[in-house]
C-alpha cells in the first residue's frame, strides 16, 4: 500500500470524536468532513484566534478543584494551549458551559472549555484541516487532541503516511516538548482498539510517548461520598499497561453542558495542565504529564480498575500540592 | 492563654493601677520604688501567630496537613511590666516580654521602656501621660521545605506550598511582623 494511499485514507477517516454524543445528527460523517479540509485542493489557513475570554466564573460543570486552585492565583498563566481542531467547517452544534447556549463548530467549543479551565492560559486555534505542521510557542506548551486519526484496521503505526501535523504532534509527544492532551474515543473500546473494522491510528502512535496523555470521560466528577463511573460512550485504558499509565479520567457532566463525549474532556486535562505550569515554571513537558498522571486519584471511582481508569481521575488540588512538606 | 479583649483588659487594669499608684501615696515617690503594674500573657502578634495555624491541605497522596502542628506553641507570649518612681508625679515604666515560638515562627523577647508624669489641673483631677517604647519583640515565620515530587524541592512558605502562587514566590508572603514600636497614652481622670 502506498503512502499516498494512505494520506487519502487518513485524510479521509480524519474525524472529531463524535463532538456531542446527544447532538450527533449536527455532526460532518467522515467523507464530509475530509470534502470540507481537503477537497477541491484548497488549504485550510492555519488560523491564531484569540479565545474569548468569556467568564471568569467556576461553572458547576467543573471539579471544585478548579475554583480551589483559581483562588490560589493558578490560572494557566505564562502556558501556550494550542487547539488541534475543527475551526472552518460549516459544522455546529449548539451547548451550554454556563454562559448560555451558544451554537459553535467543534474546535469553538474545545477552545472555549480549555479557555473556561484555565483563563489566564494563551490559546491558540489550529485547523486540522491544513495537515500543516503544528508550531510550538515559545515557553510551556500544552497540544489539545479532540480527534482521531481513523483507518481500517491492522496496520502498523510506522505504515501510516502521517501529515505533517501528526507527525509533529507525535514528535513533540516522543520527545517531550509539549504535554499531549488525547481524547480517548468514543467508541466504547479500550484505547486503540478496532471499532467498526476501524483503528483510531493518532492513538496507536502516541502509545508509549511520555507526554502524551489519553483522556477518558467520568458521567460525573467523582467525589469519595459521590463517585463516578466511565462514561457509557467512554474508551476506556485497556490491558495495554503503557495505556494504562498515561491514562486519565475526568468528568465531563454532560447533563449540565449538553456536550457529551471525550472531546470535552481532553481539553479539561489541557487546561490543568496549564494550571501546573503555570505554578511550577521551570517545569518541563515531562514532569507535568507525569504530576498529572502521579497525582491522579482512584478512591473517587467506581470500583477502580486500572484497565478502566488507567491511573485513575485527574486532580489538580493533588497535583499542586507537595509530596510531602517539613 | 488570653483573648486578646482580656489583654485590652489587662492594659486597662495596669492603666487604672497605675493612676491609683501616682495619685495616692506621693510619700511613697520619695523613696524610688518599683511597683509591679501588669502581668499578661498575649498580644495581637501572639494572635496572629495563632492565626497562622487555621487551615491545612492535602498532599499529594491524600493525608492532611494542618498548620496547627506548625504554629501551635506551648507557651505564650508574657510581658510584666513595672513602675519606678522617680517624683511624685512622675516615674519611668519598662518591662520585658518573654516572646514565644513554634516550628514555624517566632516572636522574638522584648524590652520596653518609658516614662509616665501626671499633673493635677484640679483637686479633683489628674491629667497624666506615658510614653512606652518597645525593642525587640518581632514576629518571623520560617519557611518549609516542600518536595513536589518530579517537579523538585523547594523552599516555600509552609501554608502556600499547596496553593498560592509558583513555590518561589511564596516566600514573600512570609509574616514579618513587628509590635508596636511606640505607645503614647493620655488620660484624664475626674474624681467625684
Amino acid at each position: 500500500m502506498s503512502g499516498n494511499f494512505w494520506k487519502f485514507g487518513i485524510a479521509a477517516a480524519l474525524v472529531l470524536l463524535p463532538a456531542s454524543i446527544a447532538l450527533a445528527q449536527d455532526a460532518l460523517d467522515a467523507d464530509q468532513t475530509a470534502a470540507l479540509c481537503h477537497g477541491g485542493g484548497s488549504i485550510c489557513v492555519s488560523a491564531k484566534i484569540p479565545a474569548a475570554r468569556t467568564t471568569l466564573a467556576v461553572q458547576s460543570w467543573m471539579s471544585p478543584d478548579v475554583g480551589a486552585a483559581w483562588a490560589a492565583g493558578y490560572k494557566g498563566q505564562g502556558v501556550t494551549i494550542t487547539i488541534v481542531d475543527d475551526f472552518s467547517s460549516s459544522s455546529r452544534f449548539s451547548g451550554n458551559f454556563g454562559i448560555g447556549t451558544q451554537y459553535q463548530r467543534h474546535g469553538e467549543w474545545t477552545r472555549e472549555e480549555a479557555s473556561m479551565i484555565a483563563p489566564s492560559a494563551t490559546i491558540r486555534s489550529k485547523d486540522f484541516s491544513t495537515g500543516s505542521a503544528v508550531s510550538l510557542a515559545s515557553g510551556r506548551n500544552v497540544l489539545n487532541l479532540s480527534y482521531g486519526m481513523y483507518a481500517t484496521a491492522g496496520y502498523g503505526v510506522n505504515q501510516i503516511g502521517w501529515a505533517p501535523e501528526e507527525k509533529s504532534i507525535i514528535s513533540y509527544a516522543t520527545w517531550g516538548s509539549a504535554v499531549v492532551s488525547k481524547a480517548a474515543g468514543n467508541d466504547s473500546v479500550a484505547v486503540g482498539g478496532v471499532t467498526g473494522g476501524q483503528q483510531d491510528y493518532l492513538d496507536l502512535a502516541l502509545i508509549g510517548k511520555p507526554t502524551a496523555i489519553f483522556v477518558g470521560a467520568l458521567s460525573t466528577n467523582g467525589t469519595t461520598s459521590n463517585k463516578a463511573q466511565l462514561a457509557w460512550y467512554s474508551n476506556y485504558a485497556g490491558s495495554n499497561t503503557a495505556v494504562q499509565s498515561h491514562f486519565l479520567v475526568v468528568g465531563v457532566e454532560g447533563n449540565k453542558t449538553g456536550l457529551y463525549g471525550t472531546s470535552f474532556a481532553a481539553p479539561i486535562i489541557s487546561g490543568y495542565a496549564a494550571i501546573i505550569g503555570s505554578k511550577f515554571t521551570s517545569a518541563t513537558p515531562v514532569q507535568i504529564t507525569n504530576d498529572l498522571l502521579n497525582t491522579a486519584r482512584t478512591d473517587t471511582l467506581v470500583n477502580y480498575n486500572p484497565a478502566v481508569y488507567g491511573k485513575g481521575e485527574a486532580s489538580l488540588s493533588r497535583a499542586l500540592a507537595p509530596v510531602a512538606i517539613h | 492563654m488570653r483573648e486578646r479583649s482580656d489583654i485590652r483588659g489587662g492594659s486597662r487594669a495596669a492603666a487604672f493601677l497605675l493612676c491609683a499608684f501616682l495619685g495616692a501615696s506621693p510619700a511613697a515617690a520619695q523613696e524610688l520604688t518599683t511597683s509591679l503594674v501588669d502581668i499578661h500573657q498575649g498580644s495581637w502578634l501572639s494572635d496572629r501567630a495563632r492565626g497562622l495555624g487555621n487551615g491545612g491541605y492535602e498532599l499529594q497522596d491524600g493525608s492532611w496537613v494542618s498548620f496547627n502542628r506548625w504554629y501551635h506553641s506551648n507557651w505564650v507570649d508574657m510581658h510584666v511590666d513595672f513602675l519606678t518612681q522617680l517624683t511624685e508625679n512622675s516615674g519611668i515604666l519598662w518591662g520585658f516580654g518573654t516572646g514565644e515560638q513554634a516550628e514555624k515562627y517566632r516572636i522574638a523577647p522584648s524590652l520596653k521602656l518609658g516614662f509616665l508624669t501626671q499633673t493635677h489641673p484640679s483637686l479633683n483631677s489628674t491629667l497624666s501621660l506615658s510614653v512606652t517604647s518597645t525593642f525587640g519583640g518581632n514576629l518571623t515565620e520560617k519557611p518549609c521545605v516542600a518536595d513536589y515530587g518530579e517537579l523538585g524541592t523547594y523552599s516555600v512558605n509552609c501554608r502556600l506550598a499547596a496553593g498560592e502562587t509558583a513555590p518561589e514566590e511564596t516566600l514573600k508572603y512570609l509574616v514579618n511582623a513587628t509590635p508596636e514600636r511606640l505607645r503614647l497614652w493620655l488620660n484624664y481622670r475626674v474624681t467625684f
